[in-house]
């Protein structure tokens, strides 16, 4: 008995310090090509047909009816339930469609793909000399000091979802335990970025890629320290959606009057192809550089973390950069492309149910996808790979 | 028998009881998840992205029913109840959207 007990305990052991040597080389993030004439939209995309810019609209209509085709029971919220559709190519809108009541004019949830626009509030402060990367984030932000371990957590860390924060991320799977949920409807609702703050820590700050709403909604309680309660009140309005000539657009804050930068952006679906242009343009927008330089290439680069990530199989699914995602592989830890079917340089901005962001500086394309999907129904492999062949030259 | 069989009932019940007060905080704050979830994202279904009442509903219901709706269009709030607690959330601006107002 005694023996059989002391060799489970090893058999536990061994399974918690798992495998971390590396499986094979850098991730490969290759730089973004500078645009000769790109085209601004002002106010509006110019809209022209596909073939002009080397499209198949034939081929695109199979895009279209991946999209659009009801799979599931419509009141059981079942199957692929696109609400919009949005594919621009050389700066210029190839496609536009609506479902489920959606229209050019409405905003719709963009869930976690708020996080990647969060996370262009932080190019901007960067740029603007407020914040460091390697900052700690103690530095501006007063609950982050509640010990030294906490204290070693920087921007760095939490841009790159790596805080080591013990969250727990499960909606629907795990909604006792669930810290997302807890943080946005129950215990942390008043002030979500010290509740996140107030978590122990799981893992050394900067070794390990957790995906976690906390960090994002710390991060945007530390920009609120950072500008003052006047100045943050504007700032993605003033900073980010004015300049690019985006009028319609929500941002809901939680009680403290943060920004709930983890959820809950809404934005129309060609108002946010106009953020995807903005990193397509490595930052620059109408000639004037608005994210600082080498932003746009640390948003594509997968966070340093995952190195020291121990092996799971959930590991596979995302390449997490900076608050946004690549498609480029982590070899390091056996991490292949989580879109094997579309160019290698696509990043994007992904939520909750089905919400998209692409860009793929390759084709010169930017696909924005709103939904309401409750399962897996939507495959993001499957329909890029209709997109990416629909262009032909 | 019986005696096994009581013994059994009180372990369990005391295992019950531990779980319970370790996972306190959890368990406290659960039942109110569905009338705030349901009220808030009802609230910016309707007054943010502007759907229809019935959509709204569909797209803000949960497996756990609620007891209780009021979409109160003069005052911009939504007001549900489940699971015996109530909350209320509120549309403040275009810019702000909707943010939970109760407790």
């Amino acid at each position: 008995m005694k023996r059989s007990l002391i060799f489970l305990l090893l058999l536990t052991f061994l399974q918690c310090s798992k495998d971390l040597s590396p499986f094979g080389g850098e991730p490969e993030v290759t730089t973004l090509n500078p645009r000769l004439k790109p085209e601004w939209p002002n106010p509006n995309w110019k809209v022209v047909p596909p073939e002009s810019v080397g499209v198949s609209t034939n081929k695109l209509k199979l895009a279209e009816e991946y999209a659009f085709t009801r799979t599931g029971d419509e009141t059981d919220r079942k199957g692929r339930r696109t609400d919009a559709l949005v594919i621009l190519r050389n700066g210029k809108l190839i496609y536009e469609k609506y479902a489920r009541n959606f229209s050019e004019d409405k905003v719709h949830l963009t869930w976690s793909v708020s996080k990647s626009i969060l996370q262009t509030m932080y190019g901007i402060a960067v740029k603007a000399g407020l914040v460091k990367l390697d900052d700690p984030g103690y530095y501006h932000y007063e609950p982050l000091s509640r010990d030294e371990a906490h204290k070693k957590i920087t921007i760095r860390h939490l841009l790159n979802m790596s805080s080591g924060l013990a969250a727990e991320e499960g909606y629907e799977s795990g909604p006792l335990k669930s810290s997302v949920i807890a943080m946005l409807y129950t215990r942390g609702r008043k002030d979500m970025g010290s509740f996140c703050a107030g978590l122990p820590l799981r893992a050394e700050p900067g070794t390990q890629v957790y995906y976690s709403s906390c960090d994002t909604n710390i991060l945007s309680a530390i920009l609120k320290k950072v500008y003052g309660v006047e100045e943050y009140d504007k700032l993605p309005f003033e900073k980010i959606f004015k300049p690019l000539g985006i009028t319609n657009v929500t941002f809901e804050r939680d009680g403290s009057g943060t920004y709930i930068g983890s959820s809950y952006l809404y934005m129309t679906a060609k108002d946010l192809a106009k953020i995807g242009y903005l990193y397509l343009n490595d930052g620059v927008w109408n000639g004037e550089r608005l994210l600082p330089e080498g932003w746009v290439q640390f948003t594509r680069t997968p966070a340093p973390g995952y190195k020291t990530t121990p092996y799971s199989e959930d590991l596979a699914e995302d390449n997490y950069t900076a608050h946004w995602y690549a498609n480029t592989g982590v070899p390091e830890r056996g991490i292949h492309e989580p879109w094997p079917d579309a160019p290698k340089d696509t990043f994007a901005g992904l939520g909750h149910w089905g919400q998209m962001l692409y860009v793929i500086p390759s084709l010169d394309l930017i696909i924005v996808r709103f939904g309401d999907d409750r399962e897996k129904a939507f495959i993001k492999n499957d329909f890029l790979k209709l997109v990416k062949e629909s262009v032909i030259r | 028998m019986k005696r096994k069989i009581s013994v059994i009932l009180s372990l369990l019940f005391l295992f019950i009881l531990f779980w319970a007060q370790w996972n306190w905080k959890h368990l406290s704050s659960f039942p109110s998840i569905i009338s705030s979830f349901y009220s808030k994202e009802y609230c910016s279904c309707y007054f943010v992205m502007q759907l229809s009442e019935e959509q709204c509903h569909d797209f803000a219901r949960q497996w756990v029913p609620i007891s209780e709706f009021k979409l109160d269009k003069e005052n911009t709030s939504v007001t549900v109840k489940g699971l015996g607690r109530t909350n209320t959330a509120k549309y403040l601006s275009k810019e702000y959207g909707c943010t939970l107002v109760t407790e």
